[in-house]
């Protein structure tokens, strides 16, 4: 049946966000510059509206809708609760820092709510072809943001490269889709795995066809050698677009690998296991080494994203259910500890300072010693220090990767990322060690330091009690 | 080799040469030509395999419309082509090597050994009454809906997106606003007549002064 | 039910993290009532439990709450055990703390003036200070009512970081910052031996269950490891834990911080260093029973450190002269009675023994600090004397105390440490007879050391200054209060609970004991009730010691140091290089401070110079540090900012790619 009306309730959750994005659009239009608050209100309820119902309609089984292009199941509620909750926080990290420079206007809200709904439509995709539609959405949301500050000549540098290359990536991904639709005759992610499971590694045009694809989901996440954009837009970009993009769409990406990778390609581990391998490897290594020498916080948190992806990737590539959990539970939590970090920097910009070089941290404690423990609290988190649940993330993606016997590349990452903890302790020590140029005490919004608190007890207390979450992952691989 | 062939031959080396020639070639209105003929030569190849309405909406879009768009825009445009070309010749060794290496991998994996004719059959041939565009429409209004729907929003974005980054009013710029134009009455706006006494002949500056100064002591 | 046992646990963590972290918007009187409010829920509800236990038919509680984690197939769990040995621990613990929390409020009233002026680390040290004892307790909790070794070292640690905050709580006083450090490296040394103790649990056991690892020791009680040339796996698990619990209830040779932690205000010198926290090690061994009671050589070690530590430990305690060291030297000495009851299979008496003990050194520090109080702070027993006509309540109360420790017949000592006595007499473990006269002439030391306090304190003439005398005056009822209310059980509670614990086996199951080293069977078979027992208690070795000490001492202390006021210097003096040696501590502070502290020094310095600076500095982090730091910067280059390189680096990467998969 191609078509139900059913099918309208599944996707609830989706049409909610849409209708809040399109009422986001239309309501700007009547409002003059003092009220644009309630572009932000509205915005921020209709994501609590979205959550509510991807909250309500989640169960532990499955639902298949529109010709089997959308798929509602446990491991996509969870990341689409994710990915709303951090959007929520980036709105409300990013008001003070948008409004004093004459960003906050009703675009922001709109591109950011259309770029959610496109990560919404990724996570639960079932097809290549939605998949492709969600991801574009997203990336043409993301294009302007990066250029939102249209004075700022870095942000145009960065948006056009970040256009070019994100053309490129997503030419080969769908260059991929076309072979391995050439291979099965399907975009369903369902069909295309069953002639996978029946062929394998036999048909090249397969291996062919995932070479590219792998290649689409390697750019999105920003793995080595496809990585070259991201320092650029961290750099150029505004600091709470950078708070965004640096979190909710890493969770979007993980999806996709998952459901590629995993759901229609799971019979050409091998294959797919190596070449993250080599991705991976290369993006630790090159991610911590060059972070060292950064002067320029952005670039350096840049940097330290190309790394984590390349946990991520340890996590994906030891092929096991463990495994992907761990990768699972590692992109949660390396979203929450971007959108903790950024959200700090984004905080602190204000008062005509724009937090680009490292120096510009010193003696944060001074001036606000919460924040400042909270960016700690990120970086040791970053760093893999327990109890901060980074290092618990680590651990487990360590853990499945010694089991299936690569103890060899658990070592190079564990080298790897001693090297990289040279430089979050030193934004420590700039925080507390040394002497501000400026002294004076910040003064910050009530709800935003009610976000980076819960933010930062979150990154706590999921160190101290990895259970939970680690559950929930480990639930969605099991079935 | 019946008909059927040389037209796809035909219409394959068309493609395959316009687009070498779109890369090569060193002025670019000639490029952006040759890239016209390149899509041309793809419609036709539509046409072969009876997707006319692809065929007819790859003419009319990406000719029509993109194609022209490029061109205004290539022709307002400065660009220098000499120092595009320095870095061309700089570039071409490992360019050659890289397209080399993938010819040699697209030739393996794409040649007829996986997708030659007897890989594939000759599908049946369609009724007389069948119609390509009715069974996209269909298609996309029932099975691709939701896809459908998604390619609605990101031209919605596209929009908002062009129009935010775009869209500015610089106050240093002069230009009339038509509708302002349009809407000014002969009336009031245009010409006005103001009733007013009949001014006294002016009298010597120094006097007036003075009796400036005398009303002033009043 | 584990919701009870979840609020019992974290009513007190609650009040903690209040008056901890919104000291400054709470103030005094709020950090002190949410706090004494955390406790005294737990301490209800402990007590709810245990009248349960006692009068209801409350099941035993076995269950896990959270799963932490699970490596390798070992569930790390945070869960409970609640049984009949754990109520009694639990509401032993609520209850001493409750009463320590209201003690408190009188104690650090003017805590201020220990401050250097305007110094930032005393900012709401009242509150601070109860944010502690609160996390002490939930601590304590943790560790009692857990259900398995991981908690149980989680409890362990925490009550060791506490007891670590609240010795050098007057973090401005050096003594007292060393003495905390003493008291942390101290236990360092015991808490390694038990990490390796629960190590090897889990490495054998695979499980850190209690229940399961119970379930399983038999079958490895004939296991041999090959350490040392072979060792049975019981008896070096047994002696590892026990390494634990030597360092945190201060056996020999661990015991030397347990003195020194009286630098920490007296309230935690009651709760932490007497009634709780040290006896977490008695406790301890206890729960392990059914491991302990595989391996004799195990069980034989524990009775002859516990006996050397009650009697050595006890004749330090006559020539010291700090009101509160006298009494941290008498608790040495009881805890080596309880170890001694262990060793000697009677968990039973060691328990009943560690909460008559709770009651009565709680009481016993609690009259001492009120003494102090009443002195201005001066804890020196040669300035005092006389007191008892100023401070009546703290005068009778620390005299039921007194009596209570030196097993005076009807005391609630005298029940717990004669059944002791008793038992190690009947143990057939190697050591027991030598145990036996160590613990019965012990007998005689705690009655001298106790009275010669008690009479030095409270009787005599008068030795302060003039400006002390004048305002002695006795504490308030806040102090006096929680006295009284220790020295009813003190008094009465070793009649009561003798019979349940020692002779019905109302513990039950919650300990093991082998048949062939059931020490108290003999006392449960020739039980005739209390009076009984008093009168049979007459008649031994412990009984008439205890009485001479006592009649000793009032001969020596009170009559002698009437007519010559010196007689106690003039005493010490005669005692020689007797004297010395027990002033010296039997030197074990010397040894440690030439020997470990001085070694690891030097150790430490050639580390320092020749692996630290030359190799890990030289070679290994500076090295590595510049040669990242080259490869940084030469990397940076590829980043040129040019966007066709970087559209070429991706098309290298596919093709580089494609090729590899491809064609390879």
């Amino acid at each position: 049946m191609p078509f139900e009306t059913a099918f309208l309730a599944t996707v609830l959750p989706e049409l909610i966000l849409l209708a809040t994005a399109c009422a986001v659009l239309v309501l700007d239009l009547y409002l003059n510059d003092e009220q644009r608050g309630w572009n932000h209100n509205l915005a921020i309820l209709g994501l609590a509206a979205t959550l509510g119902t991807v909250g309500l309609l989640s169960n532990n089984g499955v639902t298949i809708a529109f010709s089997g292009s959308f798929i509602r199941d446990p491991f996509g509620d969870l990341l689409k609760g994710i990915i709303l909750i951090l959007t929520i926080f980036t709105f409300v990290y990013s008001r003070d820092y948008m409004r004093e420079r004459g960003l906050w206007v009703g675009e922001y809200h709109v591109l950011v709510l259309f770029a959610t709904l496109g990560m919404l439509i990724m996570v639960s995709a079932h097809s290549f072809l939605t998949l492709y539609l969600g991801l574009e959405l997203l990336a043409l949301c993301l294009y302007p943001l990066v250029a939102f500050d249209r004075d700022s000549k870095p942000g145009a540098e960065a948006a056009m490269k970040y256009f070019v290359l994100g053309a490129l990536g997503s030419g080969m991904l769908l260059y991929g889709i076309s072979m391995l639709y050439g291979a099965t005759g399907s975009f369903g992610f369902a069909d295309v795995a069953e002639v996978v499971n029946a062929e394998g590694l036999e048909n090249k045009i397969l291996v062919f066809g995932l070479v590219f694809v792998l290649i689409g989901v390697a750019f999105k996440f920003g793995a080595v050698p496809f990585h070259m954009w991201l320092p650029d837009v961290y750099q150029g970009a505004p600091m709470p677009v950078v708070l965004f993009l640096a979190s909710a769409p890493k969770i979007a990406a993980f999806a996709m690998a998952t459901r590629i990778l995993i759901d229609s390609l799971g019979a050409l581990q091998a294959d797919w296991g190596e070449i993250l391998m080599i991705l991976a490897i290369l993006s630790i290594g090159l991610g911590n080494v060059v972070a060292i020498a950064q002067t320029n916080i952005k670039r350096m948190l840049a940097y330290s994203t190309i790394s984590h992806v390349g946990f991520i990737f340890l996590g994906l590539l030891a092929g096991t259910q463990e495994g992907y959990a761990a990768a699972m539970f590692y992109t949660v939590v390396y979203a929450l500890m971007a959108a903790g970090a950024f959200g700090v920097l984004a905080m602190i910009s204000i008062n005509g300072l724009e937090v680009e070089q490292l120096d510009d941290l010193k003696g944060l404690n001074d001036r606000d010693a919460w924040l400042a423990a909270m960016l700690a609290l990120m970086m040791f988190s970053m760093a893999g220090v327990p109890p901060a649940v980074g290092f618990f993330a680590k651990l487990l993606v360590l853990d499945a990767v010694v089991s299936v016997g690569l103890t060899w590349l658990a070592v190079v990452a564990v080298v790897f990322s001693i090297i990289g903890a040279f430089y979050y302790l030193r934004v420590i020590k700039l925080l507390y060690f040394d002497k501000a140029a400026d002294s004076t005490p910040l003064r910050l919004a009530g709800d935003a330091k009610i976000a980076i608190t819960v933010n930062g007890l979150a990154v706590l207390l999921l160190g101290i009690f990895p259970a939970s979450l680690l559950g929930i992952c480990n639930a969605a691989f099991s079935g | 080799m019946g008909f059927e062939k040389f037209l796809f031959f035909l219409f394959a080396i068309i493609t395959l040469f316009s687009a070498g020639m779109v890369v090569t070639r060193r002025n670019p209105v000639h490029a952006a030509l040759y890239l016209v003929l390149t899509f041309v030569a793809t419609a036709a190849l539509w046409l072969l395999i009876e997707a006319e309405f692809l065929g007819i909406v790859l003419v009319l879009v990406y000719v029509g419309a993109v194609m022209v768009l490029f061109l205004f825009v290539v022709m307002m445009l400065d660009i220098d082509v000499a120092a595009m070309r320095a870095q061309f010749i700089r570039y071409l060794p490992l360019g050659l090597l890289i397209v080399g290496l993938m010819m040699f991998n697209m030739i393996l994996v794409l040649g007829p050994g996986h997708f030659g004719l007897e890989h594939f059959a000759k599908p049946a041939a369609a009724a007389l009454d069948y119609s390509n565009t009715e069974v996209l429409g269909r298609e996309l209004y029932t099975t691709y809906l939701y896809q459908f729907e998604i390619a609605a929003v990101i031209l919605l974005v596209a929009i908002v997106a062009a129009i935010r980054l775009t869209l500015r009013r610089r106050p240093e710029t002069k230009y009339l606003d038509p509708s302002a134009q349009v809407r000014v009455r002969k009336g009031p706006d245009r010409l006005r007549i103001v009733k007013m006494p009949t001014e006294p002949v002016p009298a010597p500056v120094s006097q007036a002064a003075a009796g400036g100064k005398n009303g002033d002591d009043q | 039910m584990a919701f009870l046992y979840l609020l019992i646990v974290l009513a007190p963590l609650a009040g903690a993290i209040g008056a901890g972290f919104f000291s400054a918007r709470l103030g005094r009187v709020g950090a002190h009532r949410m706090t004494i409010l955390g406790v005294g829920i737990s301490c209800a509800l402990s007590l709810a439990v245990l009248a349960g236990f006692i009068w209801g038919d409350l099941k035993v509680f076995n269950d896990s709450i959270y799963t932490w984690m699970i490596a390798d197939g070992i569930r790390f769990e945070i869960g409970f055990l609640v049984d009949r040995l754990t109520a009694l621990m639990m509401a032993t613990v609520t209850f001493v703390s409750f009463m320590v929390h209201i003690y408190t409020i009188g104690y650090m009233a003017d805590d201020e003036h220990n401050w250097p002026q305007g110094s930032l680390a005393g900012k709401h040290s009242y509150q601070r200070f109860f944010s502690y004892i609160s996390l002490f307790t939930f601590s304590m909790l943790m560790l009692v009512m857990s259900n398995n070794f991981i908690q149980l070292f989680f409890g362990w640690e925490a009550v060791g970081l506490v007891s670590y905050l609240l010795i050098g709580f007057w973090a401005t006083r050096e003594s007292a910052v060393y003495a905390n450090l003493k008291a942390f490296l101290v236990n360092r040394v015991g808490d390694f031996g038990f990490i390796l103790g629960i190590a090897a649990v889990g490495m054998y056991f695979n499980s850190m269950n209690y229940s399961e690892v119970f379930a399983q020791a038999p079958q490895f009680a004939d296991t041999q490891v090959a350490i040392l040339g072979g060792v049975s796996l019981m008896t070096l698990i047994c002696i590892l834990l026990f390494i634990g619990a030597m360092g945190k209830s201060a056996q020999v040779p661990l015991h030397v911080w347990l003195p020194d932690s009286m630098e920490g205000p007296t309230p935690i010198s009651a709760l932490i260093h007497a009634a709780t926290m040290v006896t977490a090690g008695i406790f301890m061994v206890a729960r392990m029973s059914p491991l302990y009671e595989l391996s004799t050589t195990a069980l034989s070690f524990v009775l002859i450190i516990g006996a050397v530590t009650a009697f050595f430990m006890g004749l330090i305690g006559l020539v010291q002269n700090d009101i509160k060291r006298v009494v941290a030297y008498s608790t040495l000495s009881q805890l080596g009675y309880m170890v001694a009851a262990l060793g000697a299979s009677a968990y039973a008496a060691g328990i009943f023994h560690l909460m008559t003990h709770a009651f009565f050194k709680a009481l016993l520090f609690l009259a001492a600090g009120s003494v102090i109080i009443a002195m201005h702070h001066d804890q020196d027993i040669r300035n005092m004397g006389g007191l008892w006509k100023k401070m009546p309540i703290t005068w009778l109360t620390a005299l039921v105390g007194s009596l209570a420790l030196i097993a005076f017949p009807g005391f609630s000592g005298f029940f717990s440490k004669d059944a002791i006595i008793e038992a190690v007499g009947h143990s057939q473990v190697f050591g027991a007879h030598f145990a036996w006269i160590l613990l019965t002439v012990g007998a005689l030391v705690t009655a001298l050391y106790s009275f010669r306090m008690y009479y030095l304190v409270f009787h005599g003439k008068p030795r302060m200054d003039e400006h002390t005398r004048s305002h002695l005056h006795e504490t308030p009822w806040v102090v006096t209060g929680p006295l009284i209310a220790l020295a009813i059980p003190s008094i009465f509670i070793g009649w009561f609970t003798v019979e349940p614990l020692l002779v019905s086996n109302w513990l039950g199951d919650a300990i093991h004991v082998a048949h062939e080293h059931d020490s108290l069977h003999a006392l449960a078979e020739h039980w005739h009730g209390q009076m009984a027992f008093i009168e049979h208690g007459m008649h031994g070795w412990p009984f008439l010691l205890a009485m001479s000490g006592l009649g000793l001492a009032t001969l020596i202390w009170w009559f002698g140091v009437k007519l010559m006021p010196n007689l106690d210097a003039l005493l010490q003096r005669a005692g020689g290089p007797l004297t010395r040696i027990l002033q010296d501590k039997y030197g074990f502070d010397d040894f440690n401070q030439r020997v470990f502290a001085g070694g690891g020094l030097g150790l430490g310095r050639l580390f320092w110079n020749a692996g630290d600076q030359v190799l890990i500095d030289g070679a290994v982090v500076n090295g590595s540090a510049r040669s990242v730091g080259r490869l940084a910067g030469q990397v940076r280059w590829l980043q040129s900012g040019l966007l066709y390189h970087y559209a070429m680096a991706m098309i290298v990467g596919l093709v580089g790619l494609l090729t590899l998969y491809v064609v390879f």
